[in-house]
C-alpha cells in the first residue's frame, strides 16, 4: 500500500508539473495579449539583425543607429492624425537562421509587433520574412541581393508574387553588373576575369544572372566552378586562374573563406598578376579588410551605403557625413556603410506607417509598403516601380580600400564610381590592386 | 496470489496504471489546445512535441538497441528536404510532411546494411559520416539553392490559425503514435530481444535472438521518427536552410535530453526533453554560454549521475510509470519469513 502511495504522488507531481507549464505559457500569454489591446496610442516595431556571431560585422553599428532612432521617436510619433508612442524591439540573431525564425515568431506571437524590420544576409532575413508572411505580419528589409530573397523563397519567375507580406528593397544582380563595367573600365586590362562564387544564393543567383552579362559586354569569365563554404584549400582554383593569366578577380564569399583563399593565391603567385580584386559580401566593413593585413591594400568594393551619400533620413534628420562621424566619435570605432542601411530600413519603416491610413491595422501598413517612395538616408526606396512585385531596386557604388592619408585608421573607403546613383560624388580615381 | 510460490511477477501497478491514465487525460487535453491557446504557446507547445520526438527516438536507438549514433540529424534534414521537394512538386503540404517521413524510413532501410555492420565508435562515426555526405547531396539541388536554403511557401496558402492548429495536431499526433508505437514495441517480443542485445550481443544471439533483423527494426523506426521530427520543425520554421537541419547540433540535444532524463528509461526521455524546453525557454537568450552549459550539465550527469534523473528515481524507488519491463514482487515472501522468524 505504501509503495502504491508513493507512486501516486509521483505520477500527480509529474502531471501537475506538465500542466503547469502549460498553463503558465498561456497565462503568460493572454496576459500579454489583455496588455496589448488596452493600449491603442502604442507601436511595436521589431529590428532583427546579426550582432554577434560570424555575421556580426553587419549588426557591430545597430546600437547606435537605434539609439539615434529612439532619440528622435522619444517625443512620440505623428501618423494619420494620431500621436503614438513608439518601441522598438531590438534582437540579435547571433548569426543563427533558426534562431532568427524563433525570434520573429516570439515578436509576432507574444510581443504583438505592428511592423517588422529585418537587415543583413539571407540567413538573417529569409528566416524572418518567412516568419512574418505566415502570420500575416508587416516586415520591410534590405542589404541582400533581391534575387536570393524573391527567387530564394521559392517565388517562380513570371508567376504572380506569392508575397503579401514582405517587401525588400537593395541591390539586385543588374546593378551589380553596372557598377562593375563601369568600375573595371577605369583600368586597362585583359577583360579575364576569375570568378570565385560559393554554393549558396548569392553565389548562385551571380552564377547564372551576373556572369552572363558581363560575358556579353566582352568579358571572358573564368569559373573552375561553385565551391561549399568553409573549404580550406584552393590550390586548384589558384592554379587555373594562374594558367588562364586572368588580371580581374571577383568573388562572393563570407569573410574567412575569402582571408583563407586570398591569403594561398598571394603565397602562390596569384596577386601579383591582378589588376582589379572586386569583392562583395565581403571586404564590407574595414575589420575584414584590416584582418587581410597589406593583402587588404588596394581591394577593391561595393557600398550600399557611403557617408558621401547626399541624402538625410527622415526619420532623424541627420546626413550620411554627420551619421559616419556621430558614431565614430560616440563609439570610437572607423564608421562602416551598415550604418546608412540601417537608418535607411528605420527611415523606410516609419515613413510606411506614416503612410498608412492606420498604423495600428497590419493589412493597411503593408499596402502603404507596397506603394512606398521616399528617399532615405541611403538614397531612394520605390515599390512603385520594381523589378518585381514586394521588391525595390537600390544602388550599388563602387569604392576601394586605399592607405589611409593622415587619418587615424588604417584604411580609407573611397568612391571610385557612381553609375547607380549619379548623385553620389567620386572621391578618387580606382588604383590598380598590384601598383 | 500464487499459494505455491511466495512471489508474483507483474507489469502494471496501480501507479502505473494512473500513470498511463493521466498520460492519456494529458494527450486528450492537450487536444483541445487549439481553442484555449494562444498562438505564441501553441508554437511552443509544437516545439516541445517535435523534442519529445526526437529524445524518445533517440532513446529507443541509443537506449533500447545499444546504438549510439551521433548523425540522426540526416533523418532530420531528410526528412525537412523531402518535405520542400515534394510540396515543391505540387503535393499538399501537410501530406508531403508524412510522406517525406515515410520516405526516409524506406530509405533508412538499404542504408542500416552498411551501417549496421559497424560497431560502437565506428557506428557513431559512420552516422556523422552519413550525415555531411546527405547535406552536401542536397546542397546539389537546385531548389535548395545552396547554403542559403529555400522555403515552404506552398504552406501560406492556409491562412495563419488553421495552418498552426494542423501542425500543432498533427505533431501531437505523431508524438502520441510514435511514443505509443515505441511503447507497444518493447513490450512484445521485439522488445525483450532489444534489451538482451543491448545487454550483450553475443549472449543473445546464442539464445537463438536475431540481432541484426532486431536492429534494423529500430533503426528503420528511430529514421522515421526523426524524419518526422524534421517535417514538423520544417512546418513551423518554414525556411529550410541545409546547415540548420543538418547539424550536429541536433543530436548534442537529443544526447542531452536522454542523458538527463534518463537513458534507457521510456519515462526519463520525455522527461529529457520536457527539462531541456524548460531550459531553452529560460536560458535560450544567453547563447555561448547556454551552450556552454548544456555540455557540462550533460558532462556533469554522465559522470554522476549516468543514469540519468529517472534512473535515478527508478533505481531508488522501483517506481516504473510507463512499464516496459516486468517486475518481481516479494513482499508477502518479505511478511512471510518476518513472521516466521
Amino acid at each position: 500500500m505504501t509503495v502504491s502511495n508513493d507512486k501516486s504522488r509521483s505520477g500527480l507531481t509529474r502531471r501537475d508539473f506538465i500542466a503547469a507549464t502549460a498553463a503558465a505559457g498561456a497565462i503568460a500569454v493572454a496576459g500579454r495579449a489583455g496588455f496589448a489591446l488596452g493600449q491603442d496610442a502604442a507601436l511595436k516595431v521589431g529590428f532583427i539583425s546579426p550582432r554577434t556571431g560570424p555575421l556580426g560585422g553587419f549588426g557591430q553599428t545597430d546600437g547606435y543607429v537605434l539609439d539615434l532612432a529612439r532619440k528622435a521617436l522619444a517625443g512620440g510619433f505623428q501618423a494619420g492624425g494620431k500621436t503614438y508612442s513608439v518601441e522598438i524591439i531590438d534582437q540579435d540573431t547571433q548569426s543563427d537562421p533558426s534562431r532568427a525564425g524563433q525570434l520573429a515568431k516570439d515578436l509576432i506571437n507574444n510581443q504583438g509587433i505592428d511592423l517588422m524590420l529585418a537587415v543583413s544576409t539571407p540567413e538573417t532575413i529569409n528566416p524572418v520574412a518567412d516568419a512574418c508572411e505566415a502570420a500575416g505580419v508587416p516586415c520591410l528589409s534590405t542589404v541582400m541581393p533581391w534575387e536570393a530573397w524573391y527567387f530564394g523563397r521559392g517565388a517562380k519567375p513570371g508567376e504572380p508574387s506569392p508575397f503579401k507580406w514582405t517587401y525588400h528593397f537593395g541591390f539586385g544582380v543588374e546593378t551589380f553588373h553596372q557598377t562593375y563595367i563601369s568600375q573595371w573600365s577605369k583600368i586597362e586590362t585583359n577583360k579575364k576575369v576569375g570568378v570565385m562564387y560559393p554554393n549558396d544564393a548569392d553565389g548562385n543567383a551571380i552564377r547564372a544572372n551576373l556572369a552572363p552579362l558581363l560575358a556579353k559586354d566582352g568579358y571572358t569569365i573564368v569559373d573552375p566552378g561553385a565551391y561549399e563554404t568553409g573549404t580550406t584549400d584552393f590550390s586548384s582554383q589558384i592554379a587555373l586562374f594562374k594558367a588562364e593569366g586572368v588580371e580581374i578577380f571577383n568573388s562572393f564569399p563570407i569573410p574567412p573563406d575569402f582571408a583563407a583563399f586570398w591569403r594561398q593565391a598571394a603565397q602562390q603567385g596569384l596577386t601579383k598578376q591582378i589588376k582589379i580584386a572586386q569583392v562583395a559580401k565581403t571586404g564590407l566593413f574595414p575589420s575584414d579588410i584590416e584582418a587581410l593585413g597589406d593583402l587588404g591594400k588596394n581591394i577593391a568594393s561595393a557600398a550600399y551605403w557611403h557617408k558621401a551619400f547626399p541624402y538625410k533620413s527622415t526619420l532623424t534628420g541627420v546626413g550620411g557625413q554627420d551619421l559616419a562621424d556621430g558614431y565614430e566619435a560616440a563609439e570610437g570605432k572607423q564608421w562602416t556603410q551598415q550604418l546608412g542601411a540601417s537608418l535607411s530600413l528605420l527611415d523606410a519603416g516609419f515613413e510606411a506607417l506614416k503612410a498608412a491610413s492606420d498604423a495600428k491595422d497590419k493589412a493597411a501598413v503593408a499596402k502603404a509598403i507596397s506603394t512606398l517612395n521616399v528617399t532615405t538616408v541611403a538614397g531612394k526606396v520605390d515599390f512603385t516601380s520594381g523589378p518585381v512585385p514586394n521588391v525595390a531596386n537600390g544602388p550599388i557604388i563602387g569604392t576601394q580600400w586605399v592607405p589611409s592619408k593622415g587619418g587615424k585608421w588604417k584604411f580609407d573607403y573611397v568612391v571610385t564610381e557612381n553609375v547607380t546613383d549619379p548623385n553620389v560624388q567620386p572621391e578618387a580615381t580606382l588604383v590598380p590592386y598590384n601598383s | 496470489m500464487n499459494a505455491g510460490l511466495d512471489f508474483r511477477v507483474e507489469r502494471w501497478t496501480l501507479a502505473s496504471r494512473s500513470a498511463v491514465a493521466g498520460v492519456v487525460a494529458i494527450a486528450l487535453a492537450l487536444i483541445a489546445g487549439p481553442f484555449v491557446l494562444g498562438p505564441g504557446a501553441m508554437d511552443r507547445l509544437t516545439i516541445l512535441f517535435v523534442y519529445v520526438i526526437l529524445a524518445a527516438m533517440w532513446n529507443a536507438l541509443a537506449g533500447y538497441a545499444g546504438l549510439v549514433s551521433v548523425g540522426q540529424q540526416v533523418f532530420l534534414g531528410l526528412g525537412a528536404y523531402f518535405t520542400i521537394r515534394l510540396a515543391d512538386w505540387g503535393l499538399n503540404p501537410f501530406v508531403s510532411m508524412v510522406a517525406a517521413a515515410a520516405i526516409v524510413g524506406i530509405i533508412a532501410v538499404p542504408l542500416s546494411f552498411p551501417m549496421l555492420r559497424l560497431k560502437n565508435g565506428e557506428f557513431a562515426i559512420g552516422m556523422w559520416v552519413l550525415a555531411e555526405l546527405a547535406h552536401l547531396l542536397v546542397n546539389l539541388d537546385q531548389l535548395v539553392k545552396g547554403e542559403t536554403g529555400t522555403s515552404l511557401i506552398s504552406l501560406n496558402a492556409f491562412d495563419a490559425p488553421l495552418r498552426r492548429a494542423t501542425i500543432y495536431w498533427l505533431a501531437l499526433a505523431a508524438m502520441v503514435a510514435l511514443l505509443g508505437a515505441l511503447f507497444v514495441l518493447l513490450r512484445s517480443r521485439v522488445g525483450a530481444a532489444i534489451q538482451a542485445i543491448r545487454d550483450n550481443e553475443e549472449a543473445a544471439a546464442s539464445v537463438g535472438v536475431r540481432v541484426l533483423t532486431t536492429k534494423r527494426m529500430i533503426f528503420v523506426f528511430a529514421a522515421f521518427g526523426a524524419a518526422m521530427a524534421g517535417a514538423l520543425w520544417l512546418a513551423t520554421a518554414l525556411t529550410f536552410q541545409p546547415k540548420a537541419y543538418f547539424s550536429v547540433n541536433w543530436t548534442a540535444y537529443m544526447i542531452f535530453m536522454v542523458l538527463v532524463g534518463g537513458i534507457g528509461t521510456f519515462e526519463g526521455a520525455i522527461l529529457g526533453a520536457v527539462l531541456f524546453f524548460l531550459i531553452e525557454t529560460w536560458f535560450g537568450a544567453a547563447g555561448v554560454w547556454y551552450l556552454i552549459g548544456l555540455g557540462a550539465t550533460a558532462l556533469l550527469f554522465a559522470l554522476v549521475l549516468p543514469k540519468g534523473i529517472w534512473g535515478a528515481i527508478e533505481s531508488r524507488t522501483g517506481l516504473r510509470l510507463l512499464p516496459v519491463g516486468y517486475r518481481l514482487d516479494i513482499r508477502s515472501l518479505l511478511t512471510k519469513k518476518n513472521g516466521t522468524t
